[in-house]
C-alpha cells in the first residue's frame, strides 16, 4: 500500500484498476451529454444557432446516447470495483477485458464521429449497418449493436469465471443473473422489420426493460455493496433486502412495460395492464422510505465516506421523485393520451435518470477515488469538502430548475397542443410559440449552465479529494468485511 | 375502455396523482418512524396521512373517470388497500431480516435498537 493521500495503482486490485478505467471515460461522456444538451437546449431558443453545422435531431442523439453509454460504463466500471472483493479471486481473463474495454471505447468514439460527420443523406441498409439505425436512443449502427453484444459477452465472461472461480455471494449471484437480461434484452433492438408498431414493441424491450428492470436491479446491487463498505451494514440483512427489491421490482417493473404501449398500435389490453402495473410501481418506493427510517435508526447514519453516503441518500430521494412522482403524475391512459411526447416525458426522463442511476455511479466515483488514494478518511471535518457538498448542491439545484422548466412547458403543450388543437401540425407550432413555453426552455438553458458549473466542481473534486489528507479510513462497527465463502 | 380526462380537470390530475405518491410516502415515513421511536400518539399523524392519501386517491379517481369502469375501479381499490398495508409489511420484514444477528453499532443499543422495540410493543 502507498502512501496515504497519493494516487496509485498498487492500492487496486486487477479488476479495480480496470473499472477506474471505465470511470474515467464515463466521467468524460457525461461532459459530453451536459455538452450536447446545454447545444440542443440553445436551438429551443434559436432554432438558427448552427443549423447545418450540428443540427438539433444530432445533438439531441448525442446527448441522450451519451447518457445511455456513461451510464452503462460506469456500470460496467462498478461491477469491476466490487468483482475481486466480492467473489475473493483475481478477476478470470483479466486481459481480455482489459482489451475489450479499449476496443468498446474506441467504437464509442467511431461511433459519435460518424454521427457528427454524417448528420444527413438517404436510409439505406448499408447506412443502418455503418451510420445509424434509426432507431431513437440507440441509434448506433449494426455494427457497433454486434460489438455492443460482444463487448457485454465477455465482461459477463469476466463475472461468470471470476464468481465460479472464487464464491458465489448473494450479490454475486443476483448480478449474474440480472446480465443474462441485460446482454439478452438488447437483441431484442437489433433486428429490423418495416412494421413501425412491431419495430417499437420490441424496441421497449430495450428501453423499458433495460432502465426498469435489469438496470434497477444492477443498481440495487450496487446499493448493496455500497451500503456494506460505507455504512458497515451487515451482509446476510443486505442481502435478504437485495432478494425483496428485485421481487418487488420485477413485479411491478416488467409487466409496467404496458405504459409504454399506449399509443403504438398495441391491442387495447395493453391499457388495463400498464394501468395495473403502473399504479403497482410506486410501492417498492414506499417501502423504501421505510427501511430506510428503520436502518437509519439502526446505524444513526455513522460512515465512512460522506461523499459515497451524501450521493447514496441523493439516490433514495431522486429515485422516488424522479420515478415515483414525475411518473405517477403522467401515467394513466386516461392522462397519458395528452402529455406523452410532450416535456413532460423529458422532465420525468432527467429526473429519474439522474436520481435513480447518475447518483450511484457517481457514488461509485467516489468509493474508487477513496481507495486509490489508501483509503484515505473521508468522514468529518475532511480537507476541502466544501467541494463535493457544493457540486452535489449545484447539479440537484441544476436538474430541479430544468425539470422545472420542462414541467411549465409541457404541461401548456398538453393544453394547447393535444387537448384545443388536437395533436395537429398547427397545434404543435402553436404551443410552441406559447410564452409559456418559451420561458420554460428558458428557464431550462440557465438551470442547464447550473448543471455543469456543478459537473465542473465534481471533476475538480474528485481529481483532488483525499489528496492532502493524511488519516486512514474510518473504522466502522458491524460486519463490513467480504463475503463468507 | 378509457375516457380521457377532461380538460378542465388536468391540474387536478396532475396534481392529485402527485399527492397519492407523496402522501404515500409521508405515510410509511411517519409509520415508520412511530414505531421506530416507540410514540404511538404519532400514529394519528400518519393516519391523518393516510387520509391525505384516501382523499388524493379518490379525488385522482373522479376527476380522471376511473369510476366509470370496473377495471379502474378494482385498480383505485387496489391502490388504497397495497398504500394502507404495504408499509406493516415492509416493517415486518426489516424487523424480520434485522432480528437474527442484529448488529448493534455505535449509537445503537439494545434500548433503541429497532428490534427491541419491536419486541416491547
Amino acid at each position: 500500500m502507498a502512501a496515504l493521500g497519493v494516487l496509485d495503482g498498487a492500492n487496486l486490485n486487477g479488476g479495480q484498476k480496470l473499472a477506474v478505467k471505465y470511470f474515467t471515460v464515463a466521467f468524460i461522456l457525461f461532459g459530453a451529454q451536459i455538452l450536447f444538451g446545454l447545444l440542443a437546449g440553445l436551438q429551443y431558443l434559436n432554432p438558427d444557432f448552427l443549423f447545418g453545422v450540428l443540427d438539433f435531431s444530432v445533438n439531441r442523439m448525442v446527448h441522450i446516447n451519451a447518457l445511455v453509454v456513461w451510464l452503462l460504463f460506469g456500470f460496467i466500471g462498478s461491477v469491476y470495483w466490487l468483482l475481486e472483493d466480492e467473489a475473493g479471486s483475481p478477476v478470470v481473463g483479466i486481459k481480455l477485458g482489459n482489451l475489450i474495454f479499449w476496443i468498446f471505447t474506441l467504437a464509442v468514439a467511431a461511433v459519435v464521429v460518424v454521427y457528427l460527420v454524417v448528420q444527413i443523406g438517404p436510409g439505406e441498409k448499408s447506412s443502418i449497418w455503418l451510420i445509424n439505425e434509426g432507431r431513437e436512443y440507440i441509434e448506433a449502427p449494426r455494427w457497433a449493436d454486434i460489438g455492443i453484444v460482444v463487448c457485454v459477452l465477455v465482461f459477463f465472461f469476466n463475472v461468470v469465471a471470476t464468481f465460479t472461480k472464487g464464491r458465489y455471494t448473494g450479490i454475486g449471484g443476483v448480478l449474474v443473473l440480472d446480465l443474462v437480461a441485460l446482454a439478452g434484452l438488447y437483441l431484442a433492438g437489433m433486428f429490423y422489420t418495416p412494421n413501425i408498431s412491431v419495430d417499437q414493441f420490441w424496441w421497449w424491450w430495450v428501453i423499458h426493460l433495460w432502465v426498469e428492470a435489469t438496470w434497477e436491479v444492477m443498481v440495487g446491487c450496487l446499493m448493496a455493496y455500497a451500503l456494506i463498505k460505507t455504512l458497515g451494514v451487515r451482509r446476510k440483512i443486505v442481502e435478504t433486502w437485495l432478494y425483496i427489491e428485485v421481487a418487488l421490482m420485477f413485479g411491478s417493473g416488467i409487466l409496467g412495460l404496458g405504459h409504454h404501449y399506449f399509443w403504438i398500435g398495441t391491442p387495447e389490453y395493453w391499457f388495463t395492464i400498464g394501468g395495473f402495473f403502473s399504479a403497482l410501481e410506486p410501492i417498492p418506493l414506499v417501502a423504501m422510505v421505510v427501511h430506510a427510517v428503520f436502518d437509519s435508526g439502526a446505524h444513526k447514519m455513522k460512515n465512512n465516506n460522506h461523499p459515497v453516503l451524501g450521493w447514496t441518500i441523493a439516490h433514495a430521494f431522486g429515485n422516488f421523485f424522479g420515478a415515483g412522482v414525475w411518473g405517477f403524475m403522467h401515467t394513466l391512459p386516461q392522462i397519458n393520451l395528452f402529455t406523452h411526447g410532450t416535456q413532460w416525458t423529458p422532465s420525468h426522463g432527467h429526473l429519474a435518470f439522474f436520481g435513480a442511476y447518475a447518483t450511484i455511479v457517481i457514488a461509485f466515483f467516489y468509493l474508487a477515488m477513496q481507495k486509490w488514494r489508501g483509503n484515505v478518511w473521508m468522514s468529518g471535518n475532511m480537507a476541502g469538502d466544501w467541494k463535493w457538498k457544493w457540486s452535489l448542491a449545484l447539479l440537484h439545484i441544476g436538474m430541479i430548475g430544468m425539470v422545472m422548466g420542462m414541467l411549465v412547458a409541457g404541461y401548456q403543450q398538453s393544453f394547447i397542443e393535444r387537448a384545443i388543437e388536437g395533436s395537429t401540425w398547427m397545434g404543435y407550432f402553436t404551443a410552441q410559440a406559447h410564452p409559456w413555453f418559451l420561458q420554460g426552455m428558458w428557464w431550462r438553458q440557465i438551470f442547464g449552465w447550473v448543471f455543469a458549473a456543478g459537473y465542473v466542481l465534481l471533476a475538480w473534486d474528485l481529481l483532488t479529494i483525499g489528496k492532502r489528507e493524511t488519516r486512514p479510513i474510518a473504522v466502522l462497527h458491524g460486519d463490513a468485511s467480504p463475503a463468507t465463502a | 375502455m378509457i375516457e380521457p380526462v377532461a380538460m378542465a380537470n388536468f391540474f387536478t390530475v396532475f396534481f392529485s396523482a402527485a399527492s397519492v405518491i407523496v402522501f404515500g410516502a409521508l405515510y410509511a415515513l411517519l409509520f415508520a418512524y412511530a414505531r421506530l421511536h416507540r410514540r404511538p400518539r404519532m400514529m394519528v399523524l400518519t393516519y391523518a396521512a393516510y387520509l391525505g392519501l384516501f382523499a388524493a386517491v379518490l379525488t385522482l379517481a373522479f376527476a380522471a373517470n376511473l369510476f366509470s369502469n370496473g377495471f379502474w375501479t378494482l385498480i383505485v381499490l387496489l391502490m388504497l388497500v397495497g398504500y394502507l398495508l404495504a408499509p406493516h409489511a415492509i416493517w415486518y420484514l426489516c424487523v424480520g431480516t434485522h432480528a437474527d444477528g442484529h448488529d448493534t453499532g455505535e449509537g445503537v443499543t439494545a434500548e433503541t435498537s429497532p428490534v427491541k422495540v419491536y419486541q416491547q410493543r
